[in-house]
């Protein structure tokens, strides 16, 4: 059975005094995200405060929150890629993340040999990989550009190898971030089709993007992330548009 | 990314990520061990960075030859007066000890940016760091396994002939692999954090070249040039392979001083990397 749990995970980024802000003091207000030397020097950025949740076999979580918010740092500390500070994560399962859509890719090798690389870095001999390949090029529909290197493509065709490599080992944990809406919507279904089909198998899908239809159509539960913490958790539907709500008055 | 090749296995065990698990000597060690394990990774990564260095050039792969080669002529027929050795002899010494010395260096330079020029992968994949350590020395071993085979050609070709005490010259090899990994994680572990080192350690190869017994014959010289010589240690590790190559004796101090760095510098680099490793993704 597929597991994610978080218990009171913290993350500050160190900065090592390369930001200063300009007539500032660790007294005087400021955004209180920022760790402040008292010579207004920036320690460091509070990223994730305090997270907790669970999800279990056949969850669909969405995170939900603005541009800063802490989600891609979230998903890397889930991934095992960055240690919290404080508390900790476990995971039970196979897990596989798409955090940067440019991950692992030779840009200067074709898109056969990156199948090859990052099947391999994902831990499958080359038999397992060569029974998987004609499953990726269909999925990716590339077609012959799979002999072709990787800098002649275009986002959206990085975008389709990258989540049909990521997506052809059976993950039992699959970590996504938001570039998955660079897709276009005949992709965008197939891509649904495919963690629908994944979750189905008892897995555990973590999806963080900005985009209602994708994470309605994918996820059911939510986490609304503000400031690196927590704000709110609950159905997808209903917190995204209460999240909606609110940044849409903001910006009006 | 985590490696799991059996993907029938129901139970697996559970993963914790917290601030112990990427802290402390026993997981830094066990980093260098699981690394080395996934040689087909990095064999096949290093493999297609050696291709693409050389990918769109009509000779290809030769050009490590044909530029080593153009090398060791031109310094040997403009530098012979440096030394009082035989014109053969000399090409055999200038062959060897350069071919060593830019592997040696090579290690050095590499190890400074082994971690930030991983660092899409750092960034997002939980692979071993380690891996890119052993990457980076394949890398670089393939050529200068090449260059070797290429100076044992010219060698012959002067008139030398193979010796059985040669082979002690494998031993040496053995050795620069076990220094390479301790030299990678170390430095690419201090430039990560301080971006100076780089520089620093990129002026100071250049002043090392002439300060050790590459042009010059360490046993001809005397004076304060033999003395920083002596301290080098490039000049021991040149040394331990060099000499038996050319069917010379290595002074036992040369092993001493190659024995004391080797253990050294795998103490400290794996006491840096019991500290260190736990804030790399957030340097790179």
């Amino acid at each position: 059975m597929a597991y994610v749990s978080a218990e009171n995970v913290s993350l500050v980024f160190p900065l090592y005094s390369r930001a200063q802000v300009q007539g500032m003091s660790s007294d005087a207000p400021h955004d209180d995200r920022l760790i402040l030397a008292n010579d207004g020097r920036v320690l460091g950025v509070k990223a994730l405060e305090n997270i907790s949740f669970e999800a279990k076999s056949g969850d669909r979580l969405a995170l939900i929150g603005k541009n800063g918010s802490g989600k891609t740092t979230l998903l890397q500390v889930l991934s095992g890629i960055i240690p919290p500070d404080e508390g900790c994560v476990n995971i039970r399962g196979r897990s596989t993340n798409l955090i940067n859509i440019n991950l692992g890719m030779q840009v200067e090798a074709s898109g056969h040999r990156n199948i090859t690389l990052r099947g391999l870095a994902a831990g499958q001999s080359r038999d397992e990989i060569e029974r998987r390949r004609q499953d990726i090029a269909e999925f990716s529909e590339l077609g012959e550009f799979l002999d072709m290197p990787i800098e002649t493509y275009s986002a959206g065709m990085r975008m389709r190898l990258n989540f049909a490599i990521a997506t052809a080992f059976d993950p039992e944990i699959l970590i996504l971030d938001e570039w998955l809406s660079a897709g276009d919507a005949a992709f965008k279904a197939k891509a649904t089709a495919r963690m629908a089909e994944f979750v189905g198998k008892a897995g555990v899908l973590i999806l963080a993007s900005h985009s209602r239809k994708l994470l309605v159509e994918n996820c059911n539960k939510a986490i609304w992330l503000e400031e690196g913490a927590i704000r709110a958790t609950g159905d997808v539907g209903e917190l995204f548009d209460a999240y909606d709500a609110e940044t849409s008055r903001d910006s009006r | 990314m985590d490696a799991h090749p059996n993907a029938t296995v129901a139970s697996e065990p559970t993963k914790v990520y917290s601030a112990q698990t990427k802290g402390g000597i026993a997981s830094a060690v066990e980093d260098l061990w699981e690394g080395l394990k996934r040689g087909s990774i990095w064999r096949a990564f290093a493999w297609d960075e050696i291709q693409h260095r050389y990918r769109r050039s009509t000779l290809g792969l030769a050009w490590i030859v044909i530029s080593y080669v153009i090398f060791v002529l031109a310094i040997t027929l403009f530098f012979s007066g440096f030394s009082s050795m035989q014109s053969g002899g000399f090409v055999a010494y200038v062959a060897v000890g350069y071919a060593v010395f830019g592997f040696l260096i090579g290690n050095v330079t590499d190890g400074c940016v082994v971690f930030s020029g991983a660092s899409t992968w750092i960034k997002s994949s939980s692979l071993p760091y380690s891996i890119y350590i052993y990457k980076s020395i394949a890398r670089s071993f393939f050529p200068f396994i090449i260059q070797i085979a290429t100076a044992l050609v010219i060698m012959a070709f002067f008139g030398w002939r193979p010796h059985w005490s040669g082979l002690l010259a494998v031993p040496a090899l053995a050795v620069f692999l076990l220094n390479a990994i301790w030299i990678q994680l170390f430095f690419g572990l201090i430039a990560a954090r301080w971006r100076d080192v780089a520089h620093l350690v990129g002026a100071l190869t250049r002043v090392l070249f002439f300060t050790t017994p590459i042009l010059w014959v360490f046993e001809e010289r005397t004076g304060i040039v033999r003395q920083v010589a002596s301290i080098n240690p490039l000049t021991h590790f040149l040394r331990i392979f060099r000499a038996p190559v050319l069917g010379d004796v290595v002074p036992l101090e040369s092993w001493y001083h190659v024995a004391s760095w080797t253990v050294g510098g795998w103490v400290v680099a794996i006491f840096l990397a019991s500290i260190m490793r736990r804030r790399l993704p957030l340097w790179v």
